[in-house]
């Protein structure tokens, strides 16, 4: 038996006992390369799982949308490990209980489906410590590394334009796990700290501020930046800022459930370059 | 509608010289919701509050804004005023146009231009502040002074005095500090411990006061008037309710040849021991780094030699106490410096090279000599002493920047013990300057030199060395302007005074700022020196800064006025600047919470009506929140607003610019 019909057998008896109310996992996609998210509530719907290499969105976004979580039932999610990693941002940002949710892990190697051994967060601790020696993707690596390479004025241009490009649709908010707050910043109109206009400068203010707010939170999933319907290099703004994080607070998003978020604790050996 | 009120100050000329006020007061009355905007050169003053208050009765104004100095410096003054007219005192804003603009610029023209964008701002400001109430916080009455030195002992004393309860905290078995250590006391020669034990004795038999010696701070939580304060009382292995302090387990005990600290290693103590012999209270501790039974698992010898039943206990465990406290005394003290820095003074090198501390116990009746000065490489009384001033103080390249202020004085009184008790010695002191400011100082360094003999040498050491003996000492007389060479018997260097080694540590527990050198800082030198900028945390002592005994005892007296001022009331009462959550749109990340450098922020179940949770929200105490605002900034999604600076107020400051 493959791995998918394991996970399908598996995932339709969790339904039927009754022990999760949902499990989250991919189905078919549009196009025969493409897998959409499939949301199986009954042993039948559970039959219709897909697991292959073209499963590669992260669906950790949809444990934290509107408040599916709150009546403390269990929900089970199909997870790659950036998907783990993620799941152990939100644990450690308390927006899921680690108890709430079964995995079904997965990794895509050599175009092969490999499954990750354990059903709990706790299992995959293996996962979080390789986060310390991992390589970005060699795209985003050589990207990144091109324009850390140019003047600020050159890279200042490269944005810009970039941005210019930005239609403000917030789409990289919809798909990003950690984009979870009920009223975004740029939804505040009260005063409006971000114009919502799609002008260069407002744009810069979205991405600035959504780029801030992923700093030390980002599992490098990449789901902005497919999402994003004008290819806004987007990985490349939150690796540029895990890296600064990184470097400073030696701190890897992700790494476990029970780190503390960075910009929220103190430390007694923080840097303190910023103090004349 | 608006009707905001401007007032224009020239502070004498400090505003009106680099500032054109009456351009600026022409420019803002033009502001839409500027009611009145009149200029005036002290606004301070009766007759200028006079002007805001009738200004805003006469045109019923809905905001006052003051355009002068700092609001550090009137804010107050000027909410009373508009209090006083029946103004909300928090509808007043303060545009600093001296600090932020005519102090610090140069050209009439610019100055004047960015004096009308920071009122202006201001002004937008203040059409959106909104009525704040103060808030009462009851005041727990039991004050917590951390250091058992004649500082701390000070302060506990006085604030027992007025009726309050005191708990005193001292980390070494006995409480005492540093001047239990000293021989005399300058200027008047009275023999330290004559004064201090009898201040000891009666701290520990105070009724208010709780001494709790071989204790440490563990953690300092909450705010003034109610900070919850943890305790660790190290294990003394003695039990310190049975001891009867007869000293038969330290006459046993078998290791005998520690290093004293007390004695500053002159002498030796046991592995069970009291640190002197007036130590209070007298209940001795077990080292448990020197005990044989530790060590081993074999002696015991001073359990079986205590006559009094399970007082000795081995097993003893480190055990935590938790206190309320209203207010903190921090006494925590010095070190001196480590002097073997300077290779060229030989400490450490040769045993006649000793520190002014170690010279304080040889000079003590109840020092390892009994107050003989023998040096401690052949216990032969020395004929020549050199001291060196300045050995490590004022020494930006090796020590450090500043001056100890002690040394001047009890080099000069070292000097004298020495005359007087070796009537044919010499004393040779090289000096930098001789530093006696102080009542009946300079009085004590003249008589030293002039009826003591003591020969005073200005310049520095440059190499010390041993030969035939003697030491070396290699100079320069700076007025003779030659280099001089004396050969000693011992020398004696005056360290530089430093901070604690772990004060900066200390500093992070107690939640207060220190400078570079790991020195307490004061709210204002001058004008809050007792004062730390955390409100309801006091200083007193070395280790605020050097100082000698009487000052430490004016400063920690200072200290308690401060806290039995806060203790004269049952309510406290606070600025109503504190944060707010807006509960709808909270997503609960909890962030703010370890933001939080007060722990005033909680966690809030929301529940349905059939108590079934919604989701859980962050929930700020306003009790405990001291508006610092750190936990607006973290907020991903401006949930958090502060009143007195909410979001709008700020975006409207900043959009007027």
């Amino acid at each position: 038996m493959g791995i998918q019909e394991q996970y399908r057998s598996e995932a339709a008896a969790l339904l039927s006992s009754g022990e999760v109310k949902l499990v989250i996992g991919f189905g078919p996609g549009s196009t025969a390369d493409r897998r959409r998210p499939l949301f199986a509530r009954t042993p039948e719907e559970a039959e219709k799982l897909v697991l292959d290499p073209a499963c590669i969105s992260n669906l950790t976004t949809y444990l934290v949308a509107g408040g599916l979580l709150s009546d403390g039932k269990k929900v089970a999610i199909f997870l790659k490990p950036d998907g783990i990693r993620s799941l152990n941002i939100l644990v450690s940002e308390c927006q899921v209980k680690p108890e709430q949710v079964v995995i079904f892990g997965y990794a895509i190697e050599n175009n092969e489906i490999r499954p990750l051994s354990g059903r709990s967060i706790g299992d995959f601790a293996e996962i979080g410590s390789k986060i310390r020696t991992a390589t970005p993707p060699p795209a985003v690596q050589k990207e990144a590394e091109r324009l850390e390479a140019m003047s600020p004025a050159e890279r200042f241009e490269f944005w810009k334009e970039q941005f210019s490009k930005c239609i403000k649709c917030y789409a990289c908010r919809q798909a990003c796990p950690m984009c979870y707050c009920r009223r975004c910043i740029v939804d505040v109109n009260q005063p409006q700290w971000v114009s919502t206009s799609s002008h260069t400068l407002g744009n810069f203010e979205w991405n600035l501020v959504r780029a801030f707010h992923l700093a030390g939170r980002c599992a490098a999933c990449g789901a902005c930046d497919r999402a994003c319907p004008v290819n806004i290099p987007l990985r490349l703004i939150n690796y540029r800022m895990g890296k600064e994080v990184k470097e400073a607070f030696d701190y890897h998003a992700g790494e476990s459930s029970d780190q503390k978020p960075v910009l929220a604790s103190f430390s007694q050996d923080d840097p303190e370059t910023f103090i004349l | 509608m608006a009707k905001i009120g401007v007032f224009v100050c020239h502070c004498g000329e400090n505003i009106a010289s680099m500032v054109d006020t009456a351009t600026l007061v022409r420019k803002i009355s033009e502001h839409p919701g500027v009611e009145v905007c009149t200029e005036y050169k002290y606004f301070c003053s009766d007759p200028g509050q006079e002007t805001v208050k009738r200004a805003i009765r006469e045109n019923n104004l809905t905001g006052v804004v003051v355009a002068a100095c700092s609001p550090r410096m009137h804010e107050t003054t000027f909410r009373k005023a508009c209090a006083e007219a029946g103004l909300n005192p928090y509808m007043l804003e303060m545009a600093n146009i001296r600090e932020h603009c005519s102090w610090v610029h140069s050209d009439k023209e610019k100055a004047t231009e960015k004096a009308i964008e920071i009122t202006r701002s201001l002004v937008e400001k203040v059409k959106r502040n909104n009525d704040l109430k103060p808030i009462s916080v009851p005041v727990t009455r039991r004050a917590l002074v951390i250091g058992g030195g004649i500082a701390g002992i000070q302060a506990a004393l006085d604030i027992a005095g007025a009726g309050r309860e005191v708990i005193l905290v001292e980390r070494e078995p006995s409480i005492g500090g540093h001047m239990s250590q000293l021989s005399e006391t300058f200027p008047t020669l009275d023999c330290s411990q004559c004064i201090l034990t009898p201040r000891m004795v009666e701290a520990i038999q105070h009724p208010n006061i709780k001494v709790l010696t071989y204790s440490e701070v563990e953690s300092v939580d909450g705010y003034i008037g109610n900070f919850k304060v943890k305790i660790r009382k190290k294990a003394r292995y003695v039990d310190i309710n049975k001891c009867t302090g007869c000293g038969d387990c330290i006459q046993k005990c078998p290791v005998k040849k520690i290093p004293s600290e007390f004695e500053c290693g002159l002498g030796n103590r046991t592995a069970i021991y009291t640190p002197f012999a007036q130590a209070v209270p007298n209940v001795p501790v077990i080292d448990t780094t020197r005990c044989t039974y530790f060590k081993n698992g074999k002696c015991k010898i001073c359990q079986k030699t205590c006559q009094i039943e399970n007082c000795i206990d081995f097993e003893m465990q480190d055990t935590f106490e938790e206190y309320e406290i209203g207010a903190i005394v921090v006494a925590t003290g010095f070190q001196i410096q480590d002097t073997s820095l300077y290779g060229e003074y030989g400490y450490g090198k040769y045993k006649d090279v000793i520190t002014g501390l170690s010279f304080e116990r040889l000079a003590s009746a109840s020092g390892p000599t009994s107050g003989k000065i023998l040096r401690p490489s052949d216990g032969k009384e020395p004929e020549t002493i050199v001291f060196i001033q300045c050995a490590g103080s004022r020494d930006p390249s090796k020590g450090v920047k500043y001056c100890s202020k002690i040394c001047c004085m009890y080099t000069a009184k070292h000097a004298m013990l020495f005359a007087h008790k070796n009537h044919h010695g010499r004393s040779q002191i090289f000096y930098m300057d001789i530093r006696a400011a102080g009542k009946g100082y300079d009085e004590f360094t003249r008589r030293a030199i002039e009826e003591d003999g003591a020969e005073y040498l200005r310049g520095r050491v440059s190499k010390l060395y041993e030969e035939n003996g003697k030491l070396i000492v290699r100079g320069v007389d700076s007025l003779l302007g030659k280099p001089v060479e004396v050969a000693a018997d011992m020398v004696v260097l005056a360290t530089a005074i430093v901070p604690q080694p772990d004060a900066k540590e200390t500093a992070k527990k107690i939640g207060i700022g220190y400078d570079e050198y790991g020195f307490y800082n004061e709210a204002h030198l001058k004008l809050r020196p007792v004062e730390t900028a955390t409100a309801g945390i006091y200083l007193c002592g070395a280790c605020q800064s050097p100082k000698d005994i009487p000052d430490s005892v004016a400063q920690a007296s200072a200290a308690a006025a401060k806290v039995i001022g806060l203790f004269s009331r049952e309510q406290l009462e606070r600025e109503p600047v504190v944060a707010g959550v807006n509960d709808a749109t909270c997503a609960g990340c909890q962030g703010c919470i370890m933001a939080c450098p007060y722990n005033a922020i909680d966690v809030r179940d929301i529940n349905d009506r059939n108590g079934n949770l919604i989701k859980q929200v962050a929930d700020v105490n306003p009790g405990l929140c001291q508006g610092c605002g750190t936990c607006v900034t973290f907020c991903r999604s401006n949930s958090i607003d502060l009143a007195g600076f909410t979001e709008k107020q700020i975006f409207a400051e900043v959009m007027a610019l």
